[in-house]
């Protein structure tokens, strides 16, 4: 068995995954938190005829509460971090975070300074970082896949729970 | 009609078939960076050329560690050039995601 033949049997698996947790339909919310639009370009591309998320049943909404999952941008500047704070409360429970570009994971090239937050982690827990400036569709795709391993944990938590 | 129904068969499927097939990226794509640690020569260049200030140096321990965090990376490529040596090289892998921020730093480290 050569490696490429391993990785496509890895593929098929993560694809399944997704079939079996969401019976084929993961909602994602992405919340613009100051970023330079560069990640929102590549989030666009993601529902084109060539990336063609919709595919796996990943839908991008226009409301957080409808969504299973934040993707968060930019660096959250002071102005946003209401605003995010706000979107993740309202976000119904299991949520699962992803911070999507540099800026959102470490600051980037913003960095840390007065009117930039650095990084989302510091306002609310992610689940996932993808790093890229910006990633390329094909590494959010990665990164949504990853951030799904962390959903059956979750669950488990929330049904735990009296 | 018949044109469209042609140019539609000719065309066929544009859409990629990522997750099931791996998608290598183009030439010239700029990836992860990796260190190769029997060229460094730990003289500093990189951390005083990297706009995010991702890459840093540190001693102790009579030994010197560089250490360099995809997290926050831009993926510009200074670092490559001002190596001197050319002990760092850009590479086409971008599949990075992680659920922790430690598992995206990387180290070399030398015995003083």
């Amino acid at each position: 068995m050569t490696v490429e033949d391993e990785i496509e049997i890895m593929g098929q698996r993560l694809n399944d995954k997704i079939k079996k947790i969401f019976g084929r339909s993961l909602h994602i919310r992405e919340v613009d938190a100051g970023s330079c639009n560069a990640c929102e370009v590549e989030v666009n591309a993601l529902s084109n005829p060539i990336y063609d998320i919709e595919r796996f049943g990943i839908h991008i909404v226009a409301s957080p509460r409808h969504a299973d999952m934040l993707l968060v941008t930019g660096p959250v500047t002071r102005n946003m971090e209401l605003a995010l704070l706000k979107t993740y409360n309202a976000t119904p429970s299991p949520k699962l975070v992803a911070a999507m570009g540099s800026c959102a994971c470490n600051g980037g090239i913003f960095g840390d300074t007065y009117a930039s937050g650095g990084g989302v982690d510091r306002f609310i827990p992610v689940d996932v970082y993808i790093p890229g400036c910006p990633p390329r569709p094909q590494a959010v795709i990665f990164g949504i896949m990853v951030a799904l391993d962390k959903l059956p944990q979750k669950i488990k938590k929330i049904e735990a729970k009296p | 009609m018949f044109d469209i129904l042609k140019k539609t068969l000719e065309t066929g499927s544009q859409t990629t078939k990522y997750p099931q097939i791996p998608d290598i990226a183009p030439a010239g794509f700029r990836g992860k960076p990796e260190l190769l640690s029997e060229k460094c020569t730990f003289c500093g260049k990189c951390t005083t050329a990297c706009p995010p200030g991702v890459i840093w140096l540190a001693e102790g321990d009579g030994e010197k560690i560089l250490t360099l965090s995809y997290c926050g990376c831009i993926f510009c490529g200074r670092c490559e050039e001002v190596c001197p040596e050319g002990a760092i090289k850009l590479s086409g892998e971008y599949e990075l995601a992680s659920k922790t921020k430690e598992d995206l730093l990387t180290s070399i480290r030398r015995k003083t």
